[in-house]
C-alpha cells in the first residue's frame, strides 16, 4: 500500500467520523513548534523562577543576577554597545545601498560583493582579524603609525568600546543594506523628479525625498542590528574582556562558572527578551497610521541618479568602509593564517603551511568539527526550510484556521538572542528523561529553531510568487491537493528553495552562541573550536580554520549563484 | 635559559624512594581489552596547550591501539563549567578531568562526583606527587610553575622585572601580559598565592600599568609573540618550550618566587569509559609518559626522569597554595579580580 492511499484512507476514515483531517496537520507542525519554540522559552522562564540546586520557586535569582552594581553595568554597557552598533551600521550601510541602487556611482557590483564578503565573514573572524590590524602594540595600523609619525602612543586601540562596535558594524551592516536595497528597488522615480524639477539637487533629493521614503527599511534594519549586537557572544569574548568591558552575554558566560547558577543566568537573560520584544513593539509604534505606499507598489520607473562630481568622492567612501569591513581584516588573516608568529611579519621565513596542517591533519578534533558544521547546518537548514514552507503553504492557502498562530510561532525565534534559547534549550532538554545534551540533536534543534525566521519569511516570499490558479487547474483536472504540491508547487519554488536553503546555511554554520553552551566532546562545530583556539592566543591556527570555513562558505554561495542566479542573497533577505 | 641560571640538582634527592608496586602486565592487559571495548576516552584538559594535548593522546593511542582519545581543550574555567553542566543534566560525557585549578576536584569531591580509582602506577612516582588526594579521586599529572617571562629582543635581561613586585614599577606602564582567574585555573592559584604574599594592594597597583588580560595562562606567551606587550606572568613550561623552538621568548625565575601549580586528574562519576578512562589515568602517571612530558619542560615526577629545566625546586622560593586555602580563596579572589580590573 503506498503512502499515498494509506494517507488517503486515514483521511477518508476520519471524514466519516467527523474529523477534519487537516487538523492533525496542524496538531502536528504546532507539536513541533510548541518542542522547538515555545518549550525551551517556557522553561527558560520557569527555572529563573527555581531555587538553585534545589526544589520550589522563588525570585531570588533576579536579586542574584540584579543585586549587584557590576550585573546591572553590564546590561547598560550592552545596551550603550547596542546603540553605537545601530547608528554605525546605518551610517555605512544607507549610502552605500543609496549608491548601488540608485546611482550612477562605478564599481557597484564589486561593493555589492564586499558587502556580502562581510557577512558571511563570521564576526568573531573579523574581530581576529581586527587583532591583528589593531592591537595596541603590535596591531599593523599601530606600527606603521609609530614607524611613520615616531609616535609613542598607539594611534588605535582594539580592546575598547569603539573596538566592539566597529567590529560588530562591520559584520551587521549587511543587514540594512539589504534592507535598504530592497526597499530602494520599489520607490519610483516620479517623485525624485518631481523634486529635481522644483530645483533640488541629488543629494537634496536623496535626503528630502528617497530616504524618507525609505525609512521604515531603515529603521527595521537598523533595530535588527540592534538586536544581533547585543546577542553576539563571540566578538566579546574576543574583545570585550580584555577591553574591560563587560557586556550581558559574558556577564551570562561567567554565571555558568563554579558554582554554576543556571537559575541566575535564566533571571539575567529575561530583560534581553524584554528590550527584544518592547522594541519591536516600538517599530510598531513609530510606524503607526504612517503612509508609506510607495514602497508597497510596484510599477512606476526607476531611473539611477547622475552623481556628476560626487561618483568619485561616493566611491570613495563606499571603498572605505568596504576596507575596513573586508580587505583589511581579509589581508591579515590571510598572512596569519599561513604565518609561524603573525607578529613577524611578511617574510619569507615566517611563511608556513603549518597551520593548515594542523588544523586539517594534527588536530584531530577540527576535522570532526568541520564535519559537524557543515552536517549540522545543512540538516537543520532542511529541518527549518520544510517547516516553514509547510506553514508558509497552509497561512498562504489558508487551509486552516488559526495558522496564523503558526507563523507567529515560526517569527518568534527572531526575537531570542542565541545565547538565551541556548540557555532554554538547556534547561529543557539537557536533563532526563531526553537527555540531548552533548548530542547532535539538540545542535540541530536548535540551530533550527534559530533558522526558523529566516525560513519562514523566503518560504512565505516563494509560496506568494505561485499564484493558486495553476493548482487549482491541476485540481480541475482531477489531481489531488498533494499532486498539485508535488508536480505544481514544488518545481515552480525550486530555485527560491535553493536560495532559502543557502540563506539558512551560512549563518547556521558559523553559529556560536547558541552552540557554545550546547557542544559536547563529539559535537564540537567549528566555531566554538575557533573560541577554543583564540583563549590559548593560538591566533595563526585560528586564521587558517577560518581559512576552511571561509573557502566552504564561498564555495556554496558560488554554487548558490550558479542555481538560483547572482544577487540571491542579496535581494532575498528582508 | 632557566637550566642555566639555576645550578641543577634534582628536586628528588631528598624524598623517599617509591615502592615498586606498578601497573602488572596482567592488569594492563585486562584492562586494555576492557579499554578496547569502550574505544574511546574523552579527554576534558586544561593545563596543556592544545597541541601538546593532542600529542600525549596519540602517544596512548599509540601505546594501545583501539582506544581513541578525545582531546577537548581548554581553560581551567571553561573544562569545569562543561562537566558541571555535564553532571547537571544527567550522565556526562567526560572521562577524565585535567586542569589546574585543585579546587575544582574538592568541589566535585565534596559533591560525590569523582569516582574512586588509585592508578597502581601511582605508586612509581615520587613522593610529594604520589597520592594527594588520600582517597584516591584526583590525582597528580604534572607539576607545573607560573614564572615572570620577557620577549627577549625588547628586554634586556638586566632590565627585566626580577620579582612579581617589579611590574608596578611605571616603566611597565602598557607592556605587561596576564590572564584572567575566571578561566584560567593556573591563574586562580597564582592570584591567590599573591594575594596571600603581598595582600591584594599587589593587584591594585598592578591595575595601575594597564596589563592586558588574556584568558588561558597560555594567551600571555602569545601577546608576547605577537609583540602586543614585552613582559609577563607565564607557565615556566610554555615559555621554555617557546624558547627552545627558538621563539624571542625566556622565562625569568621571580626571586619572589614561583606560583607551585599542581596538575590534576580525575575521573568523572558515571563516565562513559570508565575502562579507558582507568587505563589513561595508569598511562599519564607512569614512568614512559613522564619522559615524554619532561621533554615539553615539565618538572619529572619519577626519579630517574630528567628535568630539562634543571630547576632546584628544594633550594628555590616557591608559592604554595593548598587545595583548600585554594577552595576558600578562589571565589573572593574572583570577584575582587573583576572590581579591581573590571573585566
Amino acid at each position: 500500500m503506498s503512502l499515498a492511499t494509506s494517507i488517503g484512507e486515514v483521511r477518508t476514515r476520519l471524514a466519516n467520523r467527523g474529523v477534519d483531517w487537516t487538523i492533525l496537520i496542524w496538531i502536528a507542525l504546532a507539536a513541533i513548534l510548541i518542542f522547538i519554540v515555545v518549550n525551551p522559552l517556557a522553561r527558560l522562564v520557569l527555572s529563573s523562577f527555581e531555587v538553585v540546586d534545589g526544589k520550589g520557586y522563588t525570585i531570588d535569582n533576579y536579586f542574584a543576577a540584579y543585586g549587584r552594581w557590576r550585573y546591572v553595568q553590564a546590561l547598560l554597557n550592552t545596551l550603550v554597545m547596542g546603540a553605537g552598533v545601530a547608528v554605525l551600521s546605518a551610517l555605512f550601510a544607507v549610502p552605500l545601498a543609496w549608491a548601488c541602487a540608485r546611482t550612477d556611482m562605478p564599481f557597484k557590483n564589486f561593493i555589492r560583493i564586499s558587502v556580502l564578503a562581510a557577512f558571511v565573514t563570521p564576526p568573531y573572524l573579523g574581530a581576529v582579524g581586527w587583532v591583528l590590524l589593531a592591537g595596541p602594540n603590535s596591531g599593523w595600523i599601530n606600527r606603521a603609525w609609530v614607524a611613520l609619525t615616531g609616535a609613542t602612543e598607539p594611534l588605535v586601540n582594539v580592546f575598547s568600546l569603539g573596538g566592539l562596535i566597529l567590529i560588530m558594524a562591520c559584520n551587521l551592516f549587511f543587514f540594512i543594506f539589504v534592507f535598504v536595497t530592497a526597499a530602494l528597488e520599489l520607490v519610483s522615480t516620479e517623485m525624485e523628479d518631481a523634486a529635481n524639477v522644483l530645483g533640488a539637487g541629488a543629494f537634496r533629493t536623496a535626503f528630502r525625498i528617497t530616504l524618507p521614503l525609505v525609512y521604515p527599511a531603515i529603521l527595521g534594519g537598523v533595530i535588527v542590528v540592534f538586536l544581533q549586537s547585543l546577542a553576539l557572544f563571540g566578538v566579546p569574548a574576543l574583545i570585550a574582556i580584555p577591553a574591560r568591558y563587560p557586556v550581558v552575554t559574558t556577564q551570562l558566560w561567567q554565571f555558568f562558572e563554579s558554582p554554576v547558577r543556571v537559575e541566575v543566568a535564566a533571571a539575567y537573560a529575561i530583560p534581553l527578551l524584554g528590550i527584544t520584544i518592547s522594541l519591536l513593539g516600538l517599530q510598531r509604534w513609530l510606524l503607526r497610521r504612517k503612509g508609506f505606499v510607495v514602497v508597497t507598489g510596484k510599477g512606476g520607473e526607476r531611473r539611477i541618479t547622475k552623481l556628476g562630481a560626487w561618483r568619485l568622492p561616493l566611491l570613495g567612501y563606499a571603498l572605505f568602509v568596504c576596507a575596513l569591513s573586508v580587505l583589511m581584516p581579509m589581508v591579515v588573516l590571510v598572512q596569519a593564517a599561513f604565518s609561524r608568529a603573525w607578529g613577524r611579519g611578511f617574510s619569507f621565513d615566517n611563511l608556513t603551511l603549518s597551520n593548515f596542517q594542523f588544523v586539517l591533519f594534527e588536530h584531530h578534533g577540527a576535522r570532526q568539527a568541520v564535519f559537524n558544521s557543515i552536517t549540522y547546518a545543512a540538516i537543520a537548514a532542511f529541518f527549518a526550510i520544510s517547516l516553514s514552507l509547510c506553514i508558509a503553504y497552509i497561512v498562504n492557502r489558508k487551509l486552516l484556521r488559526f495558522s496564523g498562530v503558526l507563523a507567529f510561532l515560526c517569527m518568534a525565534p527572531f526575537v531570542i538572542p542565541g545565547i538565551v534559547l541556548a540557555i532554554g534549550f538547556y534547561a529543557a532538554y539537557a536533563p532526563p528523561p531526553l537527555a540531548l545534551y552533548g548530542t547532535a540533536l539538540i545542535l540541530i534543534l536548535s540551530f533550527t529553531t534559530r533558522a526558523l525566521p529566516i525560513s519562514y519569511t523566503n518560504s512565505a516570499a516563494g509560496i506568494r510568487s505561485v499564484h493558486p490558479e495553476m493548482e487549482e487547474a491541476v485540481r480541475v483536472l482531477g489531481g489531488g491537493r498533494f499532486t498539485a504540491i508535488r508536480r505544481v508547487v514544488a518545481p515552480l519554488l525550486k530555485r527560491s528553495l535553493v536560495g532559502a536553503w543557502i540563506l539558512v546555511f551560512i549563518p547556521t554554520c558559523q553559529e556560536l552562541s547558541t552552540a557554545i553552551f550546547l557542544t559536547g566532546p563529539n559535537t564540537r562545530v567549528m566555531s566554538v573550536l575557533m573560541l577554543d583556539f583564540s583563549e590559548e592566543g593560538k591566533l595563526e591556527q585560528l586564521s587558517a580554520l577560518g581559512g576552511v570555513l571561509l573557502v566552504i562558505t564561498i564555495a556554496i554561495v558560488a554554487l548558490g549563484f550558479r542555481i538560483v542566479g547572482r544577487d540571491f542573497m542579496l535581494r532575498r533577505i528582508s | 635559559m632557566i637550566g642555566r641560571m639555576l645550578v641543577a640538582a634534582l628536586l628528588v634527592a631528598t624524598w623517599s624512594l617509591p615502592a615498586a608496586a606498578q601497573l602488572t602486565p596482567d592488569a594492563e592487559k585486562a584492562l586494555y581489552e576492557a579499554a578496547k571495548a569502550e574505544g574511546s576516552v574523552n579527554w576534558y584538559v586544561a593545563h596543556y596547550s592544545t597541541e601538546i594535548a593532542e600529542r600525549y593522546g596519540r602517544a596512548f593511542t599509540e601505546k594501545y591501539p583501539g582506544v581513541k582519545v578525545n582531546v577537548v581543550r581548554a581553560t581551567s574555567g571553561v573544562v569545569f563549567q562543561r562537566v558541571v553542566q555535564e553532571l547537571r543534566s544527567g550522565p556526562p560525557q567526560a572521562d577524565v578531568l585535567a586542569s589546574a585549578d585543585i579546587s575544582h576536584y574538592l568541589e566535585l569531591k565534596r559533591r560525590g562526583q569523582l569516582e574512586t580509582y588509585r592508578p597502581a602506577n601511582s605508586a612509581t612516582l615520587i613522593e610529594p606527587m604520589r597520592r594527594i588526594d588520600p582517597d584516591d579521586q584526583y590525582h597528580a599529572v604534572s607539576f607545573g610553575l607560573v614564572v615572570l617571562m620577557r620577549r627577549t629582543d625588547k628586554v634586556k635581561a638586566e632590565d627585566a622585572p626580577k620579582a612579581w613586585t617589579d611590574l608596578h614599577d611605571p616603566r611597565w606602564r602598557n607592556q605587561i601580559a596576564l590572564s584572567h582567574p575566571s578561566f584560567s585555573g593556573s591563574v586562580t592559584t597564582w592570584t591567590a598565592a599573591l594575594n596571600k604574599a603581598y595582600g591584594w594592594s599587589f593587584f591594585e597597583k598592578l591595575e595601575k600599568n594597564k596589563p592586558q588580560i588574556g584568558r588561558s595562562l597560555l594567551d600571555t606567551n602569545a601577546m608576547l609573540k605577537a609583540g602586543e606587550r614585552t613582559v609577563g606572568m607565564a607557565l615556566l613550561q610554555a615559555a621554555a618550550q617557546d624558547q627552545d623552538k627558538g621563539e624571542p621568548i625566556a622565562p625569568i625565575y621571580p626571586t619572589d618566587g614561583g606560583v607551585v601549580i599542581a596538575g590534576s586528574m580525575a575521573i568523572v562519576k558515571g563516565a562513559p569509559h570508565p575502562n579507558a578512562a582507568k587505563l589513561f589515568m595508569e598511562y599519564l602517571q607512569g614512568e614512559a609518559f613522564d619522559r615524554l612530558q619532561s621533554q615539553d619542560f615539565f618538572e619529572p615526577m619519577h626519579e630517574g626522569v630528567p628535568s630539562r629545566t634543571g630547576l632546584v625546586l628544594k633550594n628555590t622560593k616557591l608559592l604554595i597554595i593548598s587545595p583548600e586555602e585554594l577552595l576558600k580563596a578562589a571565589p573572593e579572589v574572583k570577584d575582587k579580580w573583576r572590581d579591581t580590573f573590571g573585566n
